[in-house]
């Protein structure tokens, strides 16, 4: 029962982010603020965790590790292979974020960022950024909610942990060329997801 | 329905409560205390939160069909890895190519154990 509630409330955030409440616009019930940022946040973040998650069990487990009929690669483009389920989900923020720049009320972002990043420009930047990333990986189990005002406007920022969950994520985080940590083990929180929603509408 | 005694019973004995100050139940005799140390070091990171679809020892629901396996089964699954039906991936050694295979079955010894005492538990 938990489950499907809360499905629903990710199936109405997801259709309210794009757009459809538009299509009814002048009912209170989809124009009035009804549910908070946190839940908004939460429900967003499970979207995204589950298509994660399907795209790497059903599609990298099952076809590279599994079937082993393709690879999966950082340089998919030049190894002909899978996107890394992190790049999957990166091209997903970078797609939201370009398509909700043409949406009047669709105002959130969303990024995956590390203490530890192999590339420099997905490290925080943000004092709440810093201070969620680190908590997420002192406190694992747990996330990081807190407000913050960016040139002048408020937000509400939820962090979620992103864990290594195969042996590929640790190894090639530990062993690039640009990483700054080469320690990671299985089950590490190695970054986070950052959730940001405006509070001002 | 046998199978979490089984653990039990052959594996371990139930510790003090005083003892008691986490989840992961410090479960007596050498084999299980050896097992627990791996556990820590190598399963829990995934195990300890059902990351990645990895059922939690915490979880009688997880486990109860588990332990009623044969455990020689447990133990190839986490020796030679294994994928679930869903797709998710169960490392060969946790991800810890390091483990002997010995290591690794006294590190299954502890969670299976540690599932049947929380199996138990939740009778009571």
């Amino acid at each position: 029962m938990k489950a499907i509630h809360k499905t629903l409330i990710a199936l109405g955030v997801a259709a309210s982010v794009a757009g459809l409440s538009t299509a009814i616009a002048g009912d209170d019930a989809f124009t009035k603020p009804s549910i908070s940022a946190k839940a908004m946040a939460d429900a967003l973040h499970l979207v995204m965790d589950s298509d994660r998650t399907i795209y790497t069990r059903k599609i990298v487990n099952r076809l590279v590790k599994k079937e082993k009929v393709i690879k999966a690669s950082e340089h998919f483009e030049d190894d002909k292979a899978l996107v890394l389920p992190a790049q999957m989900f990166r091209f997903g923020s970078e797609l939201v974020a370009k398509r909700a720049e043409k949406l009047d009320d669709v105002n959130f972002s969303y990024s995956l960022q590390s203490l530890w990043p192999i590339n420099a420009q997905n490290a925080p930047k943000t004092d709440v950024e810093k201070e969620g990333l680190k908590f997420i990986a002192e406190n694992k189990g747990e996330n990081y909610y807190a407000e913050e005002t960016l040139g002048g406007k408020s937000y509400f920022t939820a962090i979620y942990a992103d864990v290594g969950v195969a042996p590929v994520c640790v190894s090639c985080h530990n062993d690039h060329k640009d990483t700054p940590k080469r320690d990671f083990k299985l089950g590490d929180v190695m970054g986070g997801v950052v959730i940001r929603i405006p509070m001002d509408g | 329905m046998r199978a979490p005694l089984y653990w039990l019973t052959t594996a371990c004995v139930f510790p003090a409560m005083a003892e008691v100050n986490t989840a992961y139940v410090e479960l007596q005799g050498e084999r299980l205390q050896q097992g627990r140390k791996i556990w820590l070091a190598t399963c829990e990171g995934c195990h300890g939160y059902g990351i990645a679809g990895a059922p939690v020892p915490m979880d009688p629901e997880e486990w109860v069909p588990r332990l009623e396996k044969d455990k020689a089964v447990l133990y190839e699954h986490a020796i030679n890895g294994f994928f679930g039906v869903d797709d998710t991936m169960m490392p060969a050694r946790g991800g810890n190519p390091d483990l002997s295979d010995n290591e690794v079955r006294s590190a299954v010894d502890y969670m299976a154990a540690l599932a049947a005492y929380y199996i138990q538990l939740k009778r009571k």
